[in-house]
Parts: C-alpha cells; structure tokens; sequence
C-alpha cells in the first residue's frame, strides 16, 4: 500500500514538473521572439517617450483643473503601455495561423491547456521586459523608490499583461480576415486603454464612459498600480478584479483556442 | 480602352477593395468616436469646452491617416502575401498612370472612410449645411493626398509586416504629437518648431480651425498642398521603383 502510494506520489510530481516543463518551453518561445522583432521593441518605446516627454509634458502644462497630472499621466503611459504590447500576442498567433505555421504547433507532443498557458505567460513576460524600462523611467522621474510599493506595481502590471494576452489570443482565434483582425485588435486595445482611468481621472471623463470605466481591466491595473506608488495602500478591489480578468480571459482564449483552431481557413 | 480610361478603373477597384469589408469602415469610424468622444471630450473637461471644438478635427484626420496607412497595407499585401504584384503589371496600363492611378484610389478611400466623421466635425464647426462643407472634404482629400504617398513609399521599402508597422507607428507619432492637434507651436521648444510648422498635420488642422473661425481656408490649404504633393511624389516614385521587375 504505502510502496503504491509512493509510486501515485512520484506519478503526480512527475507530471506537474513535466506540465510547468511544457508551459515554461512555450512561454520561452515566445520571450524568444521578443529579441527576433527588434522594430517592435523601437517603436513601441519610441510611442512611450515621445508620450511622455512631449505630450504628456506639454499638456500638462494646459492641465490647471488636476494638479500634478503629469504624474497621473506617467502612471497609466505604463499601464496602457504594458497593455497595449500585451496585444501583440494576438498578431503571432494570426500570423502563424496564416502562415500555416499553427497546424504544426497543435502538432506538437504539447497539451492544449499548458499550450495556451505557456502562451499567454509567454506573451505577458515579453510585455513585462518591454515596459519595465519605461516603469523604471517612470519610477526615476517621479521619485517612486519604496521597493514593496514598485513590487506592488509590477504585479498589477503583470496582471494586465497576463489579462490582455488572454483577450488578445481569443480575438485572434475569432476574427478571420487579416484587414478585419487587423483594425478590430487596434480598436479594442483603443477602446479597454481609453475607456479606463490609466490616462484620465475618472471625474473628468464623459458621463457616458464614467459608467463603464470603473470595470474596465486597465482601470483596476492603473487605480491599483497608483495606489502602490502613491503610498495609499494596497487596492483589494483591483487586484480582485484583475484576477477576475485574466482567469476569464484566459479561460476564454483556451476554449475558442481549442473549439475554433484547428481546420480553421484564414483568409 | 486607352490608359486614361482605365484611371477610373483602378480607382474604382481600390474603393471597392475598401467597401468588401463594411465591417472595416465602421470599425475605423468606431475608432473616430472614441478618438472625438472619450479623448477630445475628456480634454475638453480637463480643460475647457473649447478645447474640445479646437482638437476635435484631429479625429478625423487621425481616421484619415489610419485610412491611407491601409491603402499602403494593402499595396504591401499584394506584393508579400497575395502575391498580386505581377498580375496587376500585366494590365494595359503604363506604370506611371497605374502608381498615379493606386494614389488617387487611396485618397478616395480616406474620403470615403472619414466621410461620417467629416459630417460630424461639420455639424460641431456648424457648416453642415454651408457651401463651406466642401472645403472640410477637400482639406481631407488634400492631406490624405500626402499621407497615402507616404504609406506607398513605405510599402514598396518595407520587406515585412513588422517594419511597415513600425515606420507607420513613427509616421502616426510625428503627425499626430509633433503637430498643433493638442497644443500651439509656440509651446514646443525652439528647436523643435520648425519640425511642427512643416508637419501636414499643422496645417491641416489651422484649416479646419479656419472653418471654425469662419475664417479663410485658402492659406494653410495652399501650404498643406506643398508637403501632400511632395510625399505623393515620393510615394509615386517608389510605387514605380517597387514595379520594376
């Protein structure tokens, strides 16, 4: 008995070392890409500074009605940053379907579950080394040095960027045509930065979107990540929600990744 | 058919390149809206309601641009992915006319795809019923002119998907920061004005303010023209390059 019980024991590490195994070689490939597209990595950082350092700078400045909105603003730059390049997972995956390149993927001796986990890690570790730099930048100019303050931070921007490369991955999956996935992603990354308090106070949105910013993603990441830097604490109410996100998002990104892929046509 | 009679012809393909997906002009007016409603209104808060009516035809424009960028997209496309290049050199069209041809099809579709948003920056400025609503088109026509020039040059340059998207990106931050959307060029640094007052976007915008001001649109069009036919040009030059075989 206790010799079987043993064996089930070792059966079961065996496996879970074996699945962490298979999520951490995928999630490695797609860090891989990361260094392979270098444009990416340019002009992503490029879109950041020039944000920063020219228009955030400069309408601040216009900016009487909130003080010190430059630094509201630094934040969230980060936080949609990070979420906006989280989007980028969506557009691997196109292309590979595209390319035809996911027909061999699916062929590999890798289980659909750690496949698209491996993914969606893969996709927000290559999103975290793109914007910790710009979160250091951030960090410098604004004085932000309490160390469990910036690690609460880099959680919540984690969390995002886990979140966002599950809503990214479904997109992929659902929309066909490339002009379409194309356009579609740009407004959905538009629309969850937008509509959200990363880049405006939730006062001065419009009534309309003061409605719907409160639950939005990058809202409980920029309010949250704020929070940590500003001292004011630690945001139950976000970090729940950005749970919440990435196990819906990537819950979804799993089904349709399985019920939709495979002898899918794109166009 | 002589090659002038088949201009309209390559026109009429590029619009309806545009039209076989509706889905796609409603998304790109989708993305107006957000622009004008949620960015430009909460500016208008943050800052004051007129704030609102001075940025709000950057929307457009910046629907415009989208626009043009994916006539250049699509040019890139036929040649990498649908591999359409060759096909379309056979047409009895002499290459000069077919690149002026592929311009001109791209502007139309911008106007076409900023239509809505034209009307709706109309009706804010209060021309929607003046005569004044077709120099609003023309100042969309004239800076689409530019920006479809430049997205053809870099898709007959751009060998991937990811360095067209990244000199679209760069393309899209000069335009839309390193102008007088959001801010006066006297608040730039020194250094930088001469960067802003040459940026299409500059004076496409004082145009559209000029509609505002019932003011004269004449000056910043004739200025706006300048950079719009020299990128055309350009866009023109390396669409023939790109044909050479």
């Amino acid at each position: 008995m206790s010799s079987s019980t043993i064996q089930v024991t070792d059966s079961s590490e065996l496996s879970a070392q074996t699945t962490s195994r298979l999520v951490l070689q995928m999630a490695r490939r797609d860090i891989a890409t990361l260094f392979r597209t270098p444009w990416i990595i340019i002009s992503r950082s490029l879109a950041f500074i020039i944000q920063l350092f020219v228009f955030a700078y400069l309408i601040s400045g216009l900016v009487i009605s909130y003080p010190d909105y430059f630094r509201y603003y630094a934040v969230g730059a980060v936080v949609s940053t990070v979420a906006s390049i989280s989007f980028i997972i969506g557009y691997d995956i196109f292309e590979e379907a595209e390319e035809g390149l996911l027909d061999y993927l699916l062929t590999l001796p890798i289980p659909r579950r750690e496949f698209i986990i491996g993914r969606a890690l893969g996709g927000a570790v290559r999103a975290m080394i793109y914007t910790i730099p710009m979160f250091v930048i951030v960090a410098v100019l604004e004085n932000f040095a309490n160390p469990l303050s910036l690690i609460g931070a880099v959680l919540d921007l984690f969390l995002i960027a886990f979140g966002v490369t599950g809503l990214s991955i479904t997109v992929a999956v659902s929309v066909r045509s490339a002009n379409r996935f194309d356009v579609v992603l740009a407004l959905l990354e538009l629309a969850v930065t937008r509509a959200s308090t990363a880049l405006y106070p939730l006062n001065f949105l419009p009534a309309y979107v003061k409605v719907f910013a409160p639950f939005s993603p990058v809202t409980f990441a920029a309010d949250s990540a704020r929070a940590a830097l500003t001292g004011l604490g630690l945001d139950v109410l976000g970090l729940v929600g950005l749970l919440a996100f990435v196990a819906i998002f990537l819950g979804l990104g799993a089904t349709f990744y399985f019920r939709r892929l495979e002898g899918g046509v794109y166009a | 058919m002589s090659s002038i009679h088949l201009i309209p012809r390559v026109i009429e393909r590029d619009v309806k390149i545009l039209f076989s997906d509706t889905f796609l002009i409603g998304i790109m007016f989708a993305n107006f809206c957000i622009d004008l409603f949620v960015t430009a209104a909460t500016f208008g808060n943050l800052i004051g309601s007129s704030y609102f009516l001075r940025i709000a035809p950057g929307s457009n424009l910046i629907t415009a641009m989208v626009a043009a960028f994916q006539s250049g997209r699509d040019i890139w496309r036929e040649k990498y992915i649908k591999d359409l290049a060759s096909y379309l050199l056979t047409l009895p069209v002499s290459r000069r006319v077919f690149a002026l041809s592929r311009i001109t099809g791209g502007v139309a579709r911008s106007v076409v795809a900023t239509f809505p948003g034209t009307l709706v920056i109309s009706y804010l400025y209060g021309i929607l019923f003046s005569p004044r609503l077709v120099e609003a088109f023309v100042i969309v026509a004239v800076f689409s002119l530019g920006i479809v020039g430049l997205s053809i040059a870099v898709s007959a340059f751009a060998s991937t998907i990811e360095v067209f998207a990244t000199v679209r990106s760069a393309i899209q931050l000069y335009l839309s920061f390193l102008s007088t959307i959001f801010y006066d060029v006297s608040l730039f640094p020194v250094i930088v004005q001469p960067i802003v007052q040459t940026n299409p976007m500059t004076w496409a915008m004082q145009a559209f303010r000029e509609l505002q001001s019932q003011g004269s649109t004449l000056y910043p069009i004739s200025i706006l023209v300048g950079p719009s036919v020299a990128f055309a040009m350009l866009g023109a030059l390396c669409y023939l390059w790109y044909t050479r075989l």
